[in-house]
């Protein structure tokens, strides 16, 4: 384990956000890099509108991990890129959705979610590694919103923070996910990657 | 092409979910009866083995309950089948009854039971250790802390099980159950066909006589056992140091990342036992001799702690065991948190802690969906009995009716309860009792509190959720269902028939979202005594989507008349919904089109979807 250099990765969403879509693909593609690769997940009331929150790991043993622990931090939802800054280590990389899904709370106006500027502060007091992307917008154009988070991924990859690029990326795509959403996702893939060296 | 998980492919990796693993683990070992009752963090074992099944070359069943289906496992591994039976940690209470016998009986054909336990709580109602168990009942574990392991483990239980007819208990934790690992895989042989059950009362039938014997072969198997464990290839020595760490399960991991990352991991000396019991006492004898001082690491209960200090003390070994003093008894570790106990220990500073200061944020609770059915029938039912009614609640989806502005679960206490319970408020207080269960916790256990009701006459009025299917763990199927995953099934048990059988005359069948048969039945129901029974029966909308492949062809929205009264919001917290403006407003997207709100207010209307 200790000759591969760790890389942890935090990922938080909101259920129905396919999050763990996106956390298996991206486990799968440092799998196919030869990298030894734990992810983990939490199954169950997530799946009724709660934050749903996942780690890949490379080169560590344990699925979990604990505040100040991640190399990484992939928020695909804003608010909830903020609720788990706890997590990031300090200086680490952030790639988040600027697009909100508001709680039932905030939905029926009883309380507010922070601003876009409200977030960007608070990871700036973080790190300053920090990416910002409309990711249900990128997601849409590409062809489905939930591709969004392929785009994200793409742009993680592109990020020069992992130990491949998004090449790795397509050629999982194209391993692991059914054909018929193969070219929206590549498309994803290809505008998240445009996104972050624009 | 038939799924990767049962081919006879030695050699292959793949990443697997920790709950796959443990599938893939059965087929190499040629697993015959496979039988289970789900519950997260267990439940993708037998979805898992429900879905490939048709490709399958062993049985498998959804048990009603935990108790059967461990009976259904006794009765198959009495046959001489090799035999998995798969449950969360709570389900091994309603099991624990069969669980102690089937170990004076045996296990002729081999029998793994998973235990898949849930320190922190994040799917269930306590955090119980499943570990005590198998100290009770003299069943051999073993415990995974990788994918890999998940899948070997299962496959060299099960062959130990059949080696010595031992039931075996695989315990694994929530981040076992789902976490995600490669694991290559070994060869898949043609399990055959079970030996069949060979005539043996003085060994399977405990009758005191018998049972005696029972109990002292038991005990001989039990020091077999440990003879097994002393030479396992799970209970391994690593690294070397005055400082020992004891550990099992998912803590292994945690200590080994806390130990990469002080740099420690050459100066400390690690015992891990993924074999832990019967303790293979020679070799932790070994291991407390060879140290200064141990720190035991694991979850929950001082288990592995406790044995340690009592080999320790029979061995006249004086030494410093640390665990439960400098670990909680609580909840889940981190690697962090082993670090700094390890760290500590051995006198070196702490990692510094993370001091990023946020606001409070907006929280996101589990809700209940868009166009849940159970919505409609809470709103009515408060509407009918408001405040005075004390509601008995029951494990599923629906337990979210607790929060508000639903509000219709006061009191809980486990699978099936919610009759039985309600029965013991109405018979001690005289209060107004309405409980509330779903469709497959009815057939879980809620049959017998309604006969005890019908027997006992209890005043409780029964509201059975009926959505039609196993909505929270994943849509699994009960007997009540009319299709699955796989098809159809055509013979479905009818809820209404079954409480009729019972004994209860005052039955009434309604879809909740026709809030006005739904007040007027539960009116009716309201002015008699007795055993009651409303049947709020409506599909799961998810489930609809799902396996029905079908959407409702309207959608809700909000009328221009709109005048900001937001009794539509107030009342039913519909997550669809939203104000904007002064108004509220309907999101098409997430709009199931139950049209329960058009039933609060006027001035929401129905549209064509996607008009």
């Amino acid at each position: 384990m200790s000759d591969t250099k760790k890389i942890r990765i935090f990922m938080t969403g909101v259920g129905g956000q396919g999050t763990l879509t996106a956390t298996t693909l991206l486990a799968q593609t440092v799998l196919s890099q030869g990298l030894p690769v734990t992810s983990g997940e939490i199954h169950g009331m997530a799946q009724r509108g709660g934050v749903v929150e996942s780690t890949v790991l490379i080169g560590c043993k344990s699925p979990k991990l604990g505040h100040g622990e991640a190399d990484i931090l992939l928020g695909f939802e804003p608010m909830e890129t903020m609720r788990a800054l706890p997590y990031l280590k300090k200086g680490g990389l952030v790639v988040s959705s600027t697009e909100f899904i508001p709680p039932l709370a905030v939905a029926m106006g009883k309380q507010e979610c922070p601003t876009i500027d409200d977030i960007k502060k608070a990871v700036a007091a973080c790190t300053d590694q920090a990416y910002y992307m409309a990711n249900q917008t990128i997601g849409l154009e590409a062809g489905a919103a939930q591709s969004g988070n392929v785009a994200m991924l793409g742009a993680l990859c592109a990020a020069g923070k992992l130990p491949f690029g998004p090449e790795a990326l397509e050629a999982a795509i194209k391993a692991n996910l059914p054909e018929k959403i193969q070219a929206v996702n590549l498309k994803a893939l290809e505008l998240g990657v445009k996104t972050l060296n624009a | 092409m038939a799924n990767p998980l049962l081919g006879d492919t030695p050699g292959e990796t793949h990443l697997l979910l920790g709950n796959e693993a443990i599938v893939r683990g059965a087929i190499e070992a040629g697993i015959q009866v496979v039988s289970c009752y789900p519950g997260t963090p267990s439940s993708e074992v037998p979805d898992t083995f429900y879905r490939i099944s048709p490709d399958g070359k062993y049985y498998f069943e959804y048990s009603v309950n935990e108790k059967v289906a461990l009976e259904v496992a006794g009765g198959a591994t009495l046959a001489g089948a090799m035999t998995l039976c798969t449950m969360k940690h709570v389900g091994v209470n309603v099991a624990a009854d069969p669980l102690m016998t089937l170990c004076y009986t045996g296990a002729p054909g081999g029998m793994v039971l998973l235990s898949a336990d849930d320190p922190g709580c994040h799917s269930s109602q306590n955090e119980q250790d499943n570990r005590i168990y198998a100290r009770i009942a003299g069943m051999p574990i073993l415990e995974p802390s990788t994918a890999q392991e998940a899948k070997d483990m299962t496959r060299d239980g099960l062959r130990l099980s059949k080696k010595h007819g031992a039931p075996l208990l695989l315990r694994t934790t929530t981040r076992v159950n789902h976490l995600r690992g490669s694991v290559e895989f070994g060869p898949a042989p043609d399990p055959g066909n079970a030996e069949g059950f060979k005539r043996n009362p003085s060994k399977f039938v405990p009758i005191p006589a018998f049972s005696r014997p029972m109990h002292l072969a038991l005990l001989d198997r039990i020091e077999a056992l440990r003879e097994e464990a002393e030479n396992s290839v799970y209970n391994t020595v690593t690294g070397s140091g005055e400082l020992g760490i004891v550990c099992s399960g998912i803590s292994s991991a945690y200590v080994a990342d806390a130990l990469d990352n002080a740099g420690l991991a050459d100066k400390v000396s690690v015992l891990q036992l993924g074999f832990p019991y019967p303790l293979p006492e020679k070799k932790c004898l070994d291991f407390i001799k060879s140290v200064k001082k141990i720190l035991v690491v694991e979850e929950l209960e001082p288990v592995v702690e406790n044995e340690f200090r009592v080999l320790a003390q029979q061995n006249e070994v004086s030494i410093e065991i640390l665990g439960k003093d400098v670990l909680p008894r609580f909840g889940e570790f981190s690697v962090t948190m082993v670090e700094n106990v390890i760290r500590q220990i051995l006198g070196e500073a702490p990692v510094e802690a993370c001091d990023c200061d946020l606001p409070e944020l907006p929280g996101r609770p589990p809700n209940l969906c868009a166009g849940c059915p159970h919505r409609g029938t809470y709103f009515a039912a408060k509407k009918v009995f408001g405040d005075d009614a004390v509601y008995s609640s029951d494990i599923g989806c629906y337990t979210l009716g607790i929060l508000p502005p639903l509000q219709a679960a006061d009191f809980l206490v486990c699978m099936g309860s919610s009759i039985s319970a309600g029965g013991g408020v109405a018979k001690a207080s005289g209060q107004t009792v309405v409980a509330f269960i779903g469709d497959s916790t009815f057939f879980h256990s809620g049959l017998s509190g309604v006969a005890n009701a019908v027997f006992n006459q209890h005043d409780i009025l029964l509201v059975v959720l009926d959505n039609r299917t196993t909505a929270m763990t994943g849509h699994q199927p009960n007997p009540g269902v009319d299709r699955t995953v796989l098809g159809e099934n055509d013979h479905p048990l009818d809820i209404e028939s079954a409480v009729r059988g019972l004994g209860v005359t005052e039955v009434r069948t309604v879809n909740p979202f026709n809030q006005k048969k739904t007040l007027a039945a539960l009116e009716e129901l309201k002015a008699l005594s007795g055993v009651r029974v409303l049947i709020a029966k409506e599909p799961c909308p998810l489930f609809t989507r799902r396996v029905y492949k079908k959407v409702a062809p309207q959608v809700a929205y909000v009328a221009e008349s709109c005048t900001g009264r937001f009794d539509c919001l107030d009342k039913l917290a519909c997550p669809a919904m939203y104000k904007e403006g002064g108004k509220a407003a309907v999101n098409p997207m997430l709009c199931n089109g139950c049209m329960l709100c058009l039933q609060v207010c006027g001035h929401i209307k129905a549209k064509k979807r996607g008009s």
